[in-house]
């Protein structure tokens, strides 16, 4: 009997060990809702592109797994800085090849990738993740024809001088939009290259199809010995979620993003994997600071007062949201944790006194972005308004038009998200409230705009860490210059063959380690 | 006749100038940017302002839309802002698609219209006649989506008959087709019933009967051929429809047509693909009502223009 057992837990250790073991080989089936035709990460920075750019391209730094670390990449080892946090040196690792097989990874294809996103002729739209370099805006301007700040010391190394120290600036690094190309096969490949892409990413493009499906192929000259363990990776195009959870259904799509309603029913079936996963992303009603009306804190305050964050977040997102603490989401150093509950409780009996005390305010306004009929979570918060007596219209505005206000700070007031590109403070804060005001917050708090600036330049992460918080108070908890109502998880269910998928927090999927049992 | 088509396609000219002009007027009325749609969320206003250069969108509007006109009469439709690829080659590369699914739905339209309004009027106000006729109200009335969401669920994921989504094979095709070829089949049956019961009410059917002929050679030799001119009519007005609004089955299905194609452009405000879809889809209108007529003019010698 004794020998029955020892090889049954023997058998049991063998398959447990095996199961655990990445395979060789397989291709995955992924989807996206829309294609981006284009695969150039400097030209689109949606997240379809984004995504896509992991498996074409690397980066000089990268996150490390599911965290937010980051590790070299492209390099040898992490970057040395120096002291006073301008001099950034590099070494890239040797014998580095694109997917053509020939060419090879050197210092001047990093010089040529930054100079190309910064390029007054170009289309860099993530100029901001290369602007702290020194140089970088004369060059922009297209008053120097190289980069001041890019220093190659030989093939592999290099040193990055900033203009002044900027804490995040790895970060900025490790961004898709920062994937490193060559210049002599951008250069070959003309206008085609945001067609036609070539990088030293673990897949490679195989075939695209318009509006149908993007293959990719593992790259045989893939710098990671043994990685990537897929043969390709096949994203499908299908418009419609629902569709897609049909197809994931029927096997024929790997991994599915869950729709909300559905959550439940396939985690039931315990067919599947479920991948859940905090992800940067924090959405919000921003009420315009510069607006006539919603310049009244008082009236801000309501608003805040009026919305049931926890009823709002579980109608609309059930499983998939937690309610927010702060503006920035949790897990970033530097994020404000407001006690237990969100910033402003729901507590409409106050926000009633509140309107009282305003009086007769008249109608208020907020905008929608895109759609011809209000969103269910524009209709919750106006009837979560209309409760404590504040008559809130919402105006569904064209998606383009609407970006375009919002970048001209003329939205009155709106629910939106953000996704952060970078784990940082920066990334929320800076953005939004300082100096330029682009998202519409028509904040213009001169004092929280200069700890903007300095804290944006803190070399000491602690320091840097209470000062974000400091402001992050001021902002929320004074001005009200923003309402956080919650933050949405990745809700991801893979069939059950499907292991090693890797859910980041920045809303990328990556397949580098994934494999199919 | 060939003098008559010349004139019907000279006439078409002002009509494909009158919607360029509009489609050019309702772009570039309507505020956004499209090259903020391009540089995403992080536009700093020197790349904004560079790559309208570059595009072309800061010359005044009228050099604009001469630009695209003296092009377009020479065939180049531009360059998709976007994509960079001409916008003939992307309409190219969509259209046969587009044009599949038509044809594939019209086949079942037809097959199945025709055939549901043939036996409906010859058996009045039967069972089948009742029954087919709230069905094919139904399916005028019911949403496309809905129709072939339900028709994906039943036949693709639980009988596992068809491939849900995509465009890969033939097979592909079958479910699609169906979906959309039985909503158009609705409205073509209710048109047949009812102008074969018109004609079967005229002198001559009675005349033909009284003859002694069978039933079938009344209906399929005399009565059929009267009966399909309003029919015709809306045969081909629907596959100029067909081709064009397919927009919600290229969506549910995912298969790669111009609907999606127009769908796309107008999100991503690229407007030479925007111009060069409608252009292109207001010339399959013009020549598919130019079709109608011609055949319309073979069905019946009355109505022959000079």
């Amino acid at each position: 009997m004794r020998k029955f057992l020892l090889i049954f837990a023997l058998l049991v250790t063998t398959v447990f060990v095996f199961a655990q073991t990445p395979k060789k080989g397989g291709v995955l089936y992924d989807y996206w809702t829309a294609d981006r035709m284009i695969f150039d990460p400097q030209e689109d920075t949606y997240l379809q592109t984004y995504a896509m750019a992991r498996l074409l391209f690397s980066t000089l730094v990268r996150y490390k797994g599911e965290t937010l670390e980051l590790e070299p990449e492209l390099l040898v080892k992490m970057p040395e800085v120096s002291q006073d946090g301008l001099v950034y040196t590099f070494e890239l690792k040797k014998g580095i090849k694109f997917h053509d097989g020939k060419t090879e990874l050197t210092s001047d294809d990093v010089k040529f990738t930054i100079e190309r996103m910064l390029s007054p002729k170009g289309r860099g739209a993530s100029k901001w993740l290369f602007e702290p370099i020194l140089g970088a805006a004369a060059f922009m301007k297209g008053e120097s024809t190289s980069l001041e700040g890019f220093k190659k010391i030989d093939n592999y190394k290099f040193q990055i001088i900033l203009e002044k120290p900027y804490a995040p600036f790895l970060q900025n690094l490790a961004v898709p939009a920062a994937s490193i190309f060559s210049e002599k096969l951008v250069m070959a490949a003309g206008d085609s290259w945001k067609l036609k892409p070539v990088g030293t990413g673990p897949f490679r493009l195989k075939s695209h199809t318009p509006n149908t499906e993007i293959v990719f192929e593992r790259n045989p000259y893939y710098f990671e010995a043994g990685l990537p363990y897929l043969d390709g990776v096949v994203y499908r195009i299908i418009p419609d979620s629902t569709v897609a959870l049909m197809e994931f259904e029927a096997g024929t799509l790997d991994v599915v993003t869950i729709p909300v309603l559905e959550y439940e029913r396939i985690k039931k079936t315990g067919k599947y994997n479920i991948i859940e996963k905090e992800a940067l992303n924090t959405y919000y009603f921003i009420m315009n600071l510069s607006d006539p009306k919603w310049s009244n804190p008082l009236l801000r305050k309501a608003m805040a007062l009026a919305i049931n964050k926890q009823e709002m977040a579980q109608s609309l997102y059930g499983p998939r949201a937690t309610v927010a603490k702060s503006f920035v989401t949790p897990g970033i150093p530097g994020a404000y944790q407001l006690g237990e509950g969100p910033a402003y409780d729901y507590n409409p009996e106050e926000a009633k006194k509140i309107v009282a005390q305003l009086g007769n305010i008249g109608k208020v306004t907020a905008w929608q972005s895109g759609g011809d009929t209000l969103s269910d979570a524009n209709i919750i918060i106006q009837a979560m308004a209309k409760e404590v007596g504040i008559d809130l219209e919402i105006i569904p505005v064209e998606r383009a038009a609407y970006r375009q206000a919002r970048n001209e700070g003329k939205i009155p007031a709106t629910y939106a998200n953000w996704w952060a590109d970078i784990p940082d403070p920066d990334n929320y804060i800076g953005v939004f409230f300082g100096k330029g005001n682009q998202m519409s917050s028509g904040y213009n708090n001169k004092e929280i705009q200069e700890m903007i600036e300095k804290a944006r330049i803190e070399v000491d992460p602690q320091k840097r860490e209470q000062m974000y918080k400091q402001i992050e108070y001021k902002i929320i908890r004074e001005d009200i210059a923003v309402i956080p109502l919650f933050h949405l998880k990745y809700l991801l269910a893979t069939q059950k063959n499907v292991h090693g998928v890797i859910a980041h927090p920045t809303g990328i999927t990556l397949y580098l380690y994934a494999y199919k049992q | 006749m060939i003098q008559y088509i010349v004139r019907r396609l000279i006439f078409s000219i002002p009509v494909v100038i009158g919607v360029t002009l509009i489609t050019f007027i309702l772009l570039n009325v309507v505020p956004g940017d499209p090259v903020l749609e391009m540089v995403g969320k992080y536009a700093d206003p020197q790349t904004v302002n560079q790559i309208r250069e570059q595009l072309g969108l800061n010359d005044p509007l009228v050099i604009q839309y001469l630009r695209f006109v003296f092009n377009a009469a020479r065939g180049d439709l531009g360059k998709s802002f976007k994509t960079g690829l001409p916008v003939s080659k992307m309409i190219a590369d969509a259209f046969p698609t587009t044009l599949k699914l038509a044809l594939s739905a019209y086949l079942v339209a037809i097959i199945l219209g025709v055939s549901v309004g043939i036996i409906s009027a010859v058996k009045q106000y039967s069972f089948f006649d009742h029954s087919m006729m709230i069905v094919a109200l139904a399916g005028i009335s019911a949403p496309v989506f809905w129709v072939a969401v339900i028709a994906q669920l039943i036949f693709g994921l639980k009988l596992g008959w068809f491939p849900i989504s995509g465009y890969y094979s033939v097979k592909h095709m079958i479910l699609p087709a169906i979906v959309l070829g039985t909503r158009f089949a609705a409205s073509i049956a209710r048109y047949t019933r009812s102008a074969l019961l018109d004609v079967i009410r005229q002198d001559y059917i009675r005349t033909a009967r009284a003859k002694g002929l069978s039933e079938r050679a009344v209906i399929f030799i005399h009565a059929l051929k009267n009966a399909m001119i309003p029919v015709v009519t809306i045969l081909g007005m629907q596959l100029s429809g067909l081709l064009t609004g397919s927009i919600l089955t290229e969506s549910v299905f995912a298969i790669p047509g111009l609907g999606r194609l127009s769908v796309w452009a107008l999100s991503e405000r690229d407007y030479p693909l925007v111009q060069g879809v409608v252009l292109f889809t207001a010339v399959i209108y013009i020549l598919g009502n130019l079709i109608v007529d011609i055949s319309y003019a073979f069905l019946n010698p009355r109505i022959r223009l000079q």
